[in-house]
């Protein structure tokens, strides 16, 4: 029966023996480019694994609560309430002529994925430590977990989103098909952001404490409950640098038909994930190697 | 000679601060840190198929090498070399989740280990039955009581399939009986020609289970060779200064012991007996002056406690033993122990004093596995039969 081979914490090196088995090399880490590259590759292997995983974080979380999966609508629309009665009731927010609540939504839809993803996933190895400290896999494939179990969350917001749309009587544009590459880059962004962040916290527990209200910080420093063309000029730059915004922007565009895309931000965030993934990754095999140490 | 695992001068150093456990930013900038090597110059070859002890005191670095070897942790130098697919046979069950049930769990602890769901799929059946919790399969396991929680978990890991095994402490899990059914799968897989890196405290097993041993002390190889001499290496060193010695050194004791086994009804070593079974315990010895009132007594003491549950002795009026090899054997025609693990002891003493010529302790471990009775005390032998009182011609029955 073929078994799967773990890469280990270590870098190392994996070479089939004349009898099928398969050696593999264990030495004291060093930080390259070429070892993650490695270990990325044969994480194929753990597919069994992730799929559990994530069939877990699923079924674990609405347990012995009264409300159960109904949780994952409410939640959203929670947030959503609270959004609509401060900025369509009491504010008034342009919104272009869309229903506010809708115009909201849309951008609640790509930012409860990342925020959900990134701060579950920042607590992911330190909660796992029973597990860390006593069996070796890619422990990466703990923050992926969180990671997927996330875009469920998304996929839901995501169907309330075309319930809403149905309802307002809104329909996509033409460019509606650009939201599939969007939320692949909103998925890269993501997961960047979760290896960086769950790693990081092994290290520095100060990420853990800090993200919650890092979070919060970005929500309003992202177009979610007010329109792009709202953030006065002279901030504009700084505001752009946000990686979140050319996501949430564009989607938003392209799911309600409000508008061509935005490219300045839309590039932002493509240099944003193009260079954060790797390195990401590549920091995270590093910490990996002596986390079970420190968790 | 090929090896499936080769350790080449590998090292292991933690980093020693006043609060290693919490880090933050400000403790890297402030606090004084010192390295400490837990495992330093470590080499070392297990043949394929081989059975390799790890032995030493707590501290000594025996689970930072099971570390090293699955790839929990990295080294800080060295390199280790594995062929083939690595499993640890450890208690999982940490990671179950209580809300999920056993069903669900095996699949998820299954994955962990390196399962595909396929394979766990074919063994599930399997794997119930060595934890013994055929109907709650599918009860969640925060019901389960903390002994079905922890069999559980131990009986995924033993299933996994591997060209080497990793073992740590695998008494300090379950009840007796399932320790029993752990060393006995333990050794089916080094039957199989499974590669065995075997940690334990252990003594008895350890020299059973495995040809060859290392000891480790303050994080060095202190002996390495034949896992029978360095146990007794490693039991000199614990008993030197604790124990007094009950003769003369080694060398002008008119008689040595040499072994302690039990024996199945095929006179073949075992290290598993069942209630009931024929077993011979067998002392060797070497006699070095001819000794006309020999007494020799093995003792049997239960492991937790170390009670003294029973003895087995030559006649009081003493044996004559010849120089050169010498057995004494006593054989039990119905081991009357019940289910649980037991350490063998011996004594060899002239017969009017208590003062040993030779002793022999904590070396021999005798693991039992139930049969009826499963309650009491003892497992009397006894014959059974259904008589009528009224009737004195009732067919009798054995």
């Amino acid at each position: 029966m073929p078994t799967p081979s773990s890469t280990s914490a270590a870098a190392e090196l994996a070479s089939d023996l004349p009898d099928g088995r398969r050696e593999r090399v264990i030495r004291p880490p060093v930080f390259s480019p070429a070892a993650a590259f490695h270990s990325m590759a044969a994480l194929p292997d753990h597919w069994d694994l992730f799929y559990t995983l994530t069939l877990h974080r699923i079924r674990v979380r609405y347990k012995q609560s009264l409300l159960g999966p109904a949780w994952a609508v409410l939640q959203p629309l929670a947030t959503l309430g609270v959004l609509t009665v401060v900025f369509s009731y009491i504010a008034r927010m342009p919104t272009g002529g869309v229903p506010y609540a809708l115009f909201a939504l849309a951008g609640l839809v790509p930012w409860i994925c990342f925020t959900n993803a990134v701060t579950t996933s920042t607590q992911s190895l330190v909660s796992h430590a029973q597990l860390v400290t006593r069996v070796y896999f890619p422990r990466e494939i703990v923050p992926l977990t969180y990671v997927s179990a996330a875009a469920v969350d998304g996929a839901i917001t995501g169907v309330l989103l075309l319930l809403l749309m149905a309802y307002y009587g809104v329909a996509p544009g033409p460019s509606v098909w650009l939201a599939v590459p969007i939320l692949l880059l909103l998925l890269a962004l993501i997961t960047g952001f979760a290896l960086a962040a769950a790693a990081t916290n092994v290290r520095f527990r100060d990420v853990g404490v800090a993200m919650p209200v890092a979070l919060q910080l970005l929500f309003f420093a992202s177009p979610i409950a007010y329109p792009l063309e709202t953030v006065p000029a002279r901030v504009a730059g700084l505001y752009m640098l946000n990686p979140v915004v050319g996501i949430i922007e564009n989607f938003r565009r392209v799911m309600l038909d409000a508008g061509p895309l935005h490219a300045p931000s839309l590039t932002v965030s493509i240099v944003w994930a193009a260079l954060l993934l790797p390195a990401a990754y590549a920091w995270f095999k590093q910490v990996e190697a002596t986390a079970a140490d420190v968790v | 000679m090929s090896w499936d695992v080769r350790c080449v001068d590998v090292g292991k150093r933690y980093r020693v601060s006043a609060a290693p456990r919490r880090r933050s930013l400000a403790d890297l900038f402030s606090r004084p840190s010192r390295d400490v090597w837990a495992l330093r110059h470590i080499t070392f070859d297990v043949e394929r198929g081989g059975v390799l002890g790890v032995i030493g005191p707590n501290g000594a670095g025996k689970s930072t090498l099971l570390k090293l070897l699955s790839g929990i942790t990295a080294p800080g130098e060295g390199e280790i070399r594995i062929r083939g697919r690595i499993a640890a046979l450890i208690e999982v069950g940490s990671g179950f989740h209580p809300e999920l049930t056993g069903r669900e769990n095996v699949f998820l602890s299954g994955t962990i280990l390196g399962m595909r769901r396929r394979e766990i799929a074919a063994r599930l059946d399997s794997i119930a039955d060595f934890a013994g919790i055929g109907a709650y399969l599918d009860v969640p396991v925060k019901w389960y009581s903390s002994g079905m929680y922890v069999r559980l978990g131990f009986a995924v890991a033993a299933h996994l399939e591997a060209d080497v095994l990793l073992v740590d402490e695998v008494l300090a899990v379950g009840d007796a009986e399932f320790q029993a059914r752990c060393l006995r799968r333990i050794q089916e897989l080094r039957d199989r020609g499974v590669t065995i890196v075997f940690i334990s405290h252990d003594l008895g097993t350890v020299e059973r289970m495995c040809r060859r041993a290392i000891l480790l002390r303050a994080g060095r190889i202190a002996a390495e060779g034949d896992a029978r001499d360095v146990v007794t290496r490693y039991q000199r060193l614990v008993t030197d200064g604790v124990l007094t010695a009950g003769g003369a050194p080694a060398e002008d004791r008119a008689v040595a012991i040499t072994g302690l086994a039990v024996l199945d009804a095929e006179a073949r070593p075992a290290c598993v007996a069942r209630s009931g079974d024929a077993v011979t315990l067998e002392l060797a010895m070497q006699v070095a002056r001819p000794i006309e009132d020999a007494v020799v007594q093995v003792m049997i003491y239960s492991y937790e406690e170390g009670t003294l549950l029973s003895e087995c002795t030559t006649p009081a009026g003493g044996i004559t033993l010849r120089p050169g090899d010498a057995a004494v054997r006593f054989d039990i025609e119905s081991l009357p122990l019940l289910a649980g693990a037991y350490t063998l002891g011996a004594i060899v003493r002239p017969r009017d004093s208590q003062r040993a010529i030779d002793w022999w302790f904590g070396r021999t471990t005798l693991h039992v596995e139930g049969g009826p009775p499963t309650h009491g005390h003892l497992a009397l032998p006894y014959r059974w039969s259904l008589a009528r009182v009224s009737e004195p011609d009732a067919v009798r029955s054995r």
